[in-house]
């Protein structure tokens, strides 16, 4: 990509965000919020109960006390959690975000106006698949991290209160510049293991005359439908691997620790242990999986399916 | 001298109908051309072809380069407003500006304002909180600023007021407009592109019926205004159109000889809209085509 290729997309990306602020700006800042707002709270009803909140200071003494991979642990652990709510907000937004991207200009017909930049139509569609994989994932990371920090801060309030020190009881135990690059290269390995998802959303968007949400979840759901009954139907079974249900498995069984609860399968094997995420191994394992790379073939042929129909998109 | 857009049996079809009918065009540079047809007679598909918009069959270049290839290549050197008001309604005046010079290396942010300083259209108001109108100055604004080979007017000044319909035209022909350009304009307000037209290309059910330079059509028809009792005269030499104005007749010629005219009544130019309806009318005997007011 040479440096007007890359302003070309720079401006791209940042017109996403001026389409879409609540979207990308305002809701991850409000989750950070409610998730403030919610600890605090927790602990003004907590203070009824107890109200010099002794138990609370005991548990962090206690907690001071334990040795540090387990400190180390229930710390990160605590941190990866607070994603969670943010991660799963995030996905949804990134599946509505890309039925409209090739959809919501041509139904408004500024198409018209678009078309006429000298911007080509690969360049257009890029700059979506971006959007959906690296800019709306760093917008929600920065207010993750803002979280964090804020209820970090907090902990290290309450900490000093309790007579501990708020520094090795919390803020070294998080681990933090690592916490963040695993969320971060997590973020993206993500985003590659659903771009097969994320590119079949664009191809029907590009094209669907109307409704591209309900077209892109309704053609898997109809097959999905369709080789059920037929399975049923013919030899009285249920079909060994049935294409909804892979696609569901795809979309729960992402990398990041917030999904492993929807990965049905192997939920009785999980030790819960740091490795579980916070290792670089896990995702390094997940890029050379063979279905990491189907997905990505597949993903290639439909992101070039999406660029030969918004080539031929016009205002009708 | 290369054309800045070369046709050649340019054809397409929707269904059973032909937009356009094997459409031979040679537009060189340094010209505005008016592309006047009633609706539907396949304006806007030529047009989108010329802006690769469109699919299209048949040879077409536009300075040198074929639209349905290369749309964005095409676009650093043709600018257009296909039709009102197409801006992204979510956008905020200074963004689509700002996009619009990071986007397009032809584009100068003085010359915007420039164009933008007598409306009201503010820096920071959303594109659908504009009224339509305002809108309409805006993309024209932008438009403007682009220092293009090629500008492509679909209808450009539908929903504005006359003062700034005016002074658009002036802007225009005397700010914009030089040799090194060419301007197609469409619009059904013929009346008040034709001085500043220097071709007229008539187009009706995908077909050119009248491709040719002002001068031309200045020399070859004639309008001529006759007293009742020298109608029946005036019928016998052939005329192309006849209508009556304050109990006069006005009969429009083609290749006349102009002092046989001038003995039957006052001889004067056609204006295009007078053109118009009589071509239209004279190509096929039903389905008149009448120009909008």
């Amino acid at each position: 990509m040479n440096a007007q290729s890359a302003k070309t997309m720079w401006a791209l990306l940042r017109r996403e965000l001026w389409e879409s602020p609540v979207a990308f700006k305002w809701t991850p800042i409000g989750i950070g919020i409610f998730l403030v707002f919610l600890t605090i709270v927790s602990l003004v009803i907590y203070t009824q109960f107890d109200h010099s909140l002794t138990s609370l200071f005991d548990t962090m003494a206690a907690f001071a006390n334990t040795d540090s991979d387990q400190r180390s642990l229930i710390v990160t652990a605590a941190l990866f959690s607070v994603a969670t709510l943010f991660f799963q907000i995030m996905l949804l937004i990134i599946l509505f975000y890309l039925s409209g991207s090739l959809y919501d200009d041509r139904k408004d017909r500024s198409i018209l106006f678009w078309k006429s930049l000298p911007v080509s139509d690969g360049m257009t569609v890029a700059s979506k698949i971006l959007t959906a994989c690296l800019l709306i994932p760093a917008m929600f990371l920065f207010a993750i991290i803002m979280t964090q920090l804020v209820l970090l801060l907090f902990a290290s309030g309450l900490g000093l209160f309790a007579g501990v020190n708020p520094f090795t009881t919390f803020i070294l135990p998080a681990s933090l510049p690592r916490l963040w690059t695993i969320m971060a290269l997590g973020l993206v390995v993500q985003a590659l293991w659903l771009l097969p998802i994320y590119a079949w959303i664009s191809f029907c968007s590009s094209w669907a005359p109307r409704l591209p949400i309900l077209i892109a979840f309704g053609i898997p759901a109809g097959i999905a439908l369709i080789q059920h009954s037929w399975s049923l139907a013919t030899s009285f079974s249920l079909p060994g691997t049935n294409f909804g249900w892979m696609i569901l498995q795809r979309l729960g069984g992402g990398v990041l620790p917030s999904n492993i609860n929807i990965n049905f399968n192997e939920i009785n094997d999980v030790d819960f242990n740091q490795d579980l995420f916070m290792s670089f191994g896990n995702l390094g394992r997940i890029m050379i999986d063979p279905e990491m790379w189907i997905g990505l073939v597949i993903a290639a042929v439909l992101l070039l399916g999406a660029v030969w129909f918004r080539r031929r998109a016009s205002d009708n | 001298m290369t054309a800045t857009i070369r046709a050649r049996n340019l054809s397409r079809r929707f269904g059973k109908t032909r937009a356009l009918d094997g459409v031979d065009l040679d537009i060189p540079s340094g010209r505005i051309v008016g592309l006047i047809g009633p609706n539907g007679a396949g304006k806007t598909t030529a047009l989108k072809a010329i802006l690769g918009l469109g699919r299209y069959d048949g040879e077409l270049e536009v300075l040198g380069m074929d639209p349905s290839k290369s749309r964005d290549r095409l676009m650093r050197d043709v600018c257009f407003i296909a039709d009102v008001a197409v801006l992204p309604r979510w956008a905020r005046v200074k963004h689509i500006i700002q996009l619009t010079e990071e986007l397009h290396p032809r584009f100068s942010r003085e010359r915007c304002m420039h164009y933008l300083k007598n409306t009201k259209v503010g820096q920071d108001a959303k594109v659908k909180s504009l009224s339509k109108g305002m809108v309409v100055q805006l993309h024209l604004a932008l438009v403007m600023a682009i220092d293009a080979k090629l500008l492509v007017l679909d209808e450009p000044t539908l929903g504005l007021d006359i003062i700034f319909r005016k002074r658009f035209y002036s802007n225009l022909l005397n700010e914009y407009f030089d040799e090194e350009r060419t301007i197609v304009i469409t619009t059904h307000q013929v009346e008040e592109v034709e001085h500043i037209l220097t071709d007229l290309i008539f187009i009706k059910d995908g077909k050119l019926i009248l491709n040719s330079s002002m001068d031309d059509i200045h020399e070859r028809y004639t309008e001529v205004m006759v007293k009742s009792d020298q109608a029946e005269h005036a019928r016998a030499l052939d005329p192309l159109h006849e209508r009556v104005l304050f109990g006069r007749h006005i009969f429009l010629f083609d290749h006349a000889d102009a002092s046989e005219l001038r003995e039957l009544g006052e001889v004067h130019k056609p204006s295009v809209a007078d053109l118009f309806v009589a071509l239209m009318r004279d190509d096929e005997n039903d389905s008149l085509g009448r120009p909008a007011a």
